[in-house]
């Protein structure tokens, strides 16, 4: 696993209520006991661990946020866009 | 004079609205009646890097000239909004100014957020501008009282005056005290409602960052509803003893029949459906009604998924069979979630509403959602004689307020 994935993992399991070593790439996030106040959390941590911005929306459920890989590959596409572009999205 | 269960009763006799889609209650309700959306790109402040782009946001408001009292004009917005629609709401009912009999009339102008863009701009001259002091007037803008503090001084009131402040049901929950107040005899008059600011860069970063907000719209009940949408104003009523109101002859536009409140006591963001089915419950029990008689519910609906959900929810456990013949709609999504002020303007929606027999609409319902499937008084207003209406209030952290409204009595 590669850095962004490990930094994403770790983020989530400091958000969980009961953490767990068990977590891949191919793990949902409806498995891991995460509420909506934590997800919003968990998001926040990682845009300021990679120095993005996230247009997450806690009401729609969003194809990025269906697993732990979805969510390494989205943070990868837009460390890759620069900084600037997360805010010019929507 | 006392209703059957021997306590004073409570009528409305003034009413004042400052909103994205009117700055008087005539504006607001001809947008309401009309369909017309106050929500669009935000034009007060620089959005620079938000992804949220849309409010619904007041224009062009000038204190100079939408405020008339001087005194109001050193406040700040949420205080300006307060004074014009309290302005509004007083010269309706006819009271002379100051208030003949001071103690016997209360001020409760609530705010969930009180100052928000004083705080900003202060802070922004201090920790930015390396500024060496802030306006000698920041605090007095900031407090979330001062919007009832200044409105009382503009009218004479000595008696309770503070604020209320229960996020979105702050405003509901100032007119079920100041109700509470004439009814139990502490005071004869009173001014009840909320003011809310907060349509400023730090504050819409404090909302994006909750995830919560949509970036296209604010389509109550609908499939596609994506978050709700922020707005600012001010709602607020003057209410009245009811024979203090006959006494001197004033126009009576409703009853204040009944008000309840409850709170989930479970988590800040996920309401449960007991709360705000106690809340209705209460409301309708405390107004002495049976749930078949109220014929128009204005109901929170704020466009996030999980309330509309719920909300439509509790009110079929709440009105049982009848839930499938009322008329519920959320005329958020012409005016925005004015937060702590929602509950004023929305229980002026449901004053206007009976008072002219017609039902406000939910606009932007194209599709509903399949979970949500009562009568949303989709898109276009209609006319229906209303005997009593409802509003419901539903605040993060699972505070629950809802009024019922009737007809001025005979």
């Amino acid at each position: 696993m590669d850095e962004v994935a490990t930094k994403i993992i770790e983020i989530l399991k400091k958000h969980m209520k009961e953490s767990r070593d068990d977590i891949a790439l191919s793990t949902a996030l409806t498995d891991l006991k995460i509420e909506s106040l934590d997800l919003a959390m968990i998001v926040f941590d990682i845009e300021d661990t990679f120095g993005i911005e996230i247009p997450y929306n806690a009401n729609e459920e969003v194809e990025d946020f269906k697993s732990v890989g979805s969510v390494v590959d989205r943070v990868k596409a837009l460390i890759a866009a620069g900084p600037a572009a997360a805010g010019a999205k929507a | 004079m006392t209703s059957k269960s021997g306590r004073r009763r409570v009528v409305v006799t003034g009413t004042g609205a400052v909103t994205s889609i009117g700055l008087d209650v005539a504006e607001f309700w001809a947008s309401l009646k009309a369909g017309r959306c106050g929500v669009g790109r935000i034009e007060n402040f620089p959005i620079e890097d938000l992804y949220i782009h849309i409010a619904g946001e007041i224009r062009g408001f000038d204190p100079l000239k939408h405020v008339k009292s001087r005194k109001v004009q050193y406040g700040e917005r949420y205080s300006w909004f307060a004074g014009r629609a309290a302005d509004e709401a007083w010269t309706q009912a006819g009271l002379p100014v100051p208030y003949g009999n001071p103690y016997r009339s209360a001020c409760i102008i609530g705010s969930g957020a009180g100052g928000y863009s004083t705080v900003e701009n202060a802070y922004r001259d201090l920790f930015i501008l390396n500024k060496r002091a802030t306006n000698p007037l920041t605090l007095l803008r900031i407090i979330g009282s001062s919007a009832s503090a200044h409105v009382g001084i503009e009218y004479g009131i000595r008696g309770p005056t503070f604020a209320t402040c229960s996020a979105c049901s702050t405003a509901t929950h100032a007119i079920g005290l100041v109700l509470d107040y004439i009814r139990h005899g502490v005071v004869d008059v009173g001014v009840a409602g909320a003011s809310e600011a907060v349509l400023t860069y730090g504050s819409m970063r404090t909302w994006q960052a909750m995830r919560v907000l949509s970036p296209e719209g604010c389509f109550p009940f609908s499939k596609t509803r994506n978050g709700t949408v922020l707005a600012e104003g001010a709602g607020i009523l003057v209410l009245e003893e009811l024979e203090h109101a006959q006494r001197r002859g004033a126009k009576i536009l409703a009853e204040v029949k009944g008000f309840g409140m409850s709170s989930d006591a479970k988590d800040m963001v996920n309401p449960d459906i007991e709360g705000p089915r106690s809340a209705m419950q209460f409301a309708i029990d405390d107004a002495g009604l049976d749930p078949n008689e109220i014929d128009y519910l204005n109901a929170h609906g704020t466009a996030t998924k999980l309330n509309d959900e719920n909300e439509t929810n509790a009110i079929k456990l709440v009105f049982g069979e009848h839930a499938g013949k009322l008329a519920v709609s959320s005329t958020k999504s012409m005016h925005g979630h004015l937060l702590g002020a929602g509950g004023g303007v929305e229980a002026i929606a449901c004053i206007k509403a009976m008072e002219e027999g017609f039902l406000p609409p939910t606009i932007g319902l194209a599709e509903p959602d399949p979970k949500c499937d009562l009568d949303y008084v989709p898109n276009v207003g209609r006319s229906k004689k209303i005997r009593y209406a409802m509003s419901n209030s539903f605040a993060f952290g699972g505070l629950n307020a809802v009024l019922v409204f009737g007809p001025p009595p005979a």
